[in-house]
């Protein structure tokens, strides 16, 4: 059965419940990517390149911006409370994001990785029971499939052209297995709830699953190593439990904000 | 000698609607013509619709002159839109000011009398 | 013959007529026109980094999607000119590589503005409304200039500027509409900015150089022409606000018809610009170098994989 807005996803507290905390983690990843994108301003290997990954630092701002607009039709706070008012254990979304930029290796290496979760993810939402959310993905998912193909140019290109720039891919992919576990989880958001009711098509295992047959095609082309067995860290973002690189992007992010939250900016 | 490292050139063109022919917009610097056309994206069409792009290594055109599926921008982007200040005209008039355009300005820049400021300017620095 | 290029090409300018990059030009119409457009795109990259660190800070959702546009026009103004420069220099071998270490190693000036610190959320606000003020009379002044691929690049600059000039005013009139606090920091961010707007268009005489691009058409009017037309629409509208200039000899003459301010600190501006001795411009220098030379290896990649990608 179809949920066709706020009103009457709020009449049903299981189903509202598992939505906005599916949704929690939905705007919380791409703001905080889109966050660690826009410090790429500037600073970007060459000035066209520079120009093009802003476009994607807006495109995730911009779509955490309407997930935290669904979420406040559902009754949570306004959106910029949601993005800014929130302590670092009230957020859902994965360590793979929160993480400092690094190098270009890491940072693009990291998109990759994150687009082809989103993709799988908005993929598994397509024909969600919540419509609000089914139209804002067949959206999302067009901006999406750009940065996926924008992203894997890179990876594939530098994996390809070998000596330091496929090294420091590599020493990329160590530093980045371990920080990945938490992407798969769904939290506090109950998976049997969000599968029984139609918010989404398909599980986290089906997720992962779909996850790694698409980087190991992504690692083949750019002739990179596979590292194998993705570790399990004990520690799940989903669940609120981040690192403290969280803690230190949300004291900047929020430091004009802090100074007066209920002043008009 | 080994070949200098150098990004190629690329010219790019878009097309507006079909009913329009393909336009130059500019060139830029990029490794290759498929990566050329992914930067032309952002570095020409941030903010316009255009049902085409082209992008064209530019030794490959021969110039003749009088003297010799991932286009789609989806959410919301009135952010970058002077559209999404129309509040600007407002506030100011709290202020007893107006908002300044864009058009104003060159118009007043190119204005062919120096110096002197703009007729019928009702606010005077010594009254203030 | 070099003296009869000379003269119709002299003719044509006086005509009014655009010169395009592929045409004859004199040597010396070639090398002002770098000097002024390598200056202008250096200064669009090098005017992100101030506004860029209020980029991560940005107080709202919109607010952050805003500044990030309004910066990354700025590097797509940047590319714009830097390829209309590139074109220029190609006769002489000068390439984009060369054009970006010439910031770091001091070859290149850029705008004292970009030079100085952005302290607080205020000052992020007064750089797009008054900086960016200035830039657009400064623009808007050179879309006449005689070279056409440099005033067709401004057509387009001008163009966003538009979205640029709505974007600071929106944050100055929030700010000065706000508390107490926030006016506070309004009208600090104006005192802070004060000088290095009136730096901005450059020395009141008209310089050798200047006076040869005037010659050229490749400017029409004069630092001097210009402050006073940034003065002109500037001023009333910061005295609207409520706040005050901190310049006490700032006022309009009615019989000389133009504003008189006191002289800035020439020589001060000379350190900032020509020794790069303003308080950010060494650690902005060493960011620019680290995002070019730094990442050198990356260019060098994407180019060798081409032939690879090509021999699939």
């Amino acid at each position: 059965m179809d949920i066709k807005d706020a009103h009457q996803a709020r009449e049903h507290p299981t189903y509202h419940q598992a939505l906005v905390r599916w949704i929690t983690q939905l705007a919380d990843d791409e703001l905080t990517l889109g966050h660690r994108d826009s410090e790429w301003l500037g600073l970007c290997p060459d000035i066209e390149g520079d120009v093009a990954f802003s476009s994607i630092a807006q495109d995730e701002v911009g779509h955490a911006a309407f997930y935290f607009e669904l979420l406040h039709e559902l009754g949570e706070p306004d959106p910029d409370r949601l993005a800014f008012a929130r302590k670092s254990h009230e957020r859902r979304n994965a360590k793979l994001v929160e993480q400092e930029n690094g190098d270009w290796a890491y940072s693009i290496l990291r998109h990759t990785l994150y687009d082809i979760f989103d993709g799988i993810r908005l993929e598994a939402m397509r024909q969600s029971s919540y419509l609000p959310l089914r139209h804002g993905v067949a959206k999302i998912q067009r901006e999406e499939a750009y940065h996926l193909l924008h992203m894997k140019t890179w990876v594939v290109r530098m994996g390809k052209a070998g000596g330091e720039a496929r090294q420091y891919l590599e020493e990329a992919a160590v530093r980045l297995w371990p920080q990945l576990d938490d992407l798969f989880s769904f939290g506090d958001a109950d998976e049997e709830t969000l599968l029984r009711f139609g918010i989404i098509a398909f599980g986290s295992a089906e997720c992962q699953k779909r996850w790694e047959e698409q980087v190991k095609v992504v690692f083949g082309q750019a002739g990179l190593l596979w590292p194998g067995e993705i570790p399990l860290s004990g520690r799940d973002g989903r669940l609120g439990q981040h690192d403290p690189a969280l803690a230190q992007l949300l004291k900047t992010m929020t430091e004009v904000y802090r100074l007066d939250p209920v002043a008009r900016w | 000698m080994t070949e200098k490292m150098e990004y190629g050139v690329f010219e790019v063109f878009v097309q507006r609607t079909h009913l329009d022919h393909h336009v130059h917009v500019g060139n830029l610097l990029a490794p290759s013509a498929d990566v050329a056309a992914q930067m032309a994206r952002e570095n020409f069409l941030r903010r316009e619709k255009v049902v085409s792009l082209w992008v064209v290594p530019r030794d490959q055109i021969t110039a003749v002159s009088e003297h010799g599926e991932w286009l789609g921008r989806e959410l919301d982007r009135s952010y970058r839109e002077v559209s999404g200040y129309t509040e600007n005209g407002r506030l100011w008039r709290m202020f007893k000011e107006k908002a300044l355009t864009l058009e104003e300005i060159v118009a007043y820049v190119e204005r062919r009398s120096e110096g002197g400021r703009r007729n019928g300017h009702q606010r005077r620095p010594s009254g203030s | 013959m070099q003296e009869q290029d000379y003269c119709s090409f002299m003719e044509r300018i006086e005509r009014g007529e655009k010169i395009e990059a592929t045409e004859w030009m004199p040597d010396e119409y070639r090398k002002l026109l770098v000097k002024l457009i390598h200056m202008h795109a250096v200064s669009e990259i090098m005017g992100a980094y101030p506004e860029k660190e209020w980029v991560p800070k940005a107080p709202s959702l919109r607010r952050k999607l805003a500044i990030m546009a309004k910066v990354q026009d700025e590097m797509g103004h940047g590319q714009l000119l830097l390829r209309v420069a590139e074109d220029l220099c190609a006769p002489w071998g000068k390439t984009r590589e060369e054009l970006i270490s010439d910031i770091y190693r001091q070859r290149v000036k850029f705008h004292n503005v970009f030079h100085m610190e952005a302290r607080t959320w205020a000052d992020a606000g007064v750089i797009g409304w008054l900086v960016d003020g200035a830039a657009i009379i400064n623009q808007a002044a050179l879309l006449e200039t005689s070279y056409a691929p440099y005033a067709r690049v401004l057509k387009r600059i001008c163009a966003e500027e538009s979205f640029h000039m709505q974007h600071g005013e929106n944050i100055i009139l929030a700010l000065a509409m706000g508390t107490e606090a926030q006016r506070e920091m309004l009208q600090e961010a104006v005192n802070y900015w004060w000088e290095s707007l009136l730096f901005f268009f450059g020395p009141k005489e008209v310089t050798p150089a200047a006076e040869r691009m005037l010659h050229y058409r490749i400017r029409i009017k004069t630092n001097e022409e210009l402050r006073q037309k940034f003065l002109d629409k500037y001023v009333p509208r910061i005295w609207s606000l409520g706040l005050t200039v901190p310049d006490p000899q700032l006022r309009y003459d009615e019989t000389e018809k133009c504003w008189r301010y006191s002289e800035p600190d020439w020589e001060k501006f000379g350190r900032i610009v020509r020794d790069c001795m303003g308080p950010k411009s060494q650690e902005r220098m060493a960011l620019r170098r680290r995002a070019h030379e730094g990442q050198l290896w990356v260019r060098e990649a994407m180019i060798r994989s081409r032939a690879l990608m090509h021999a699939v």
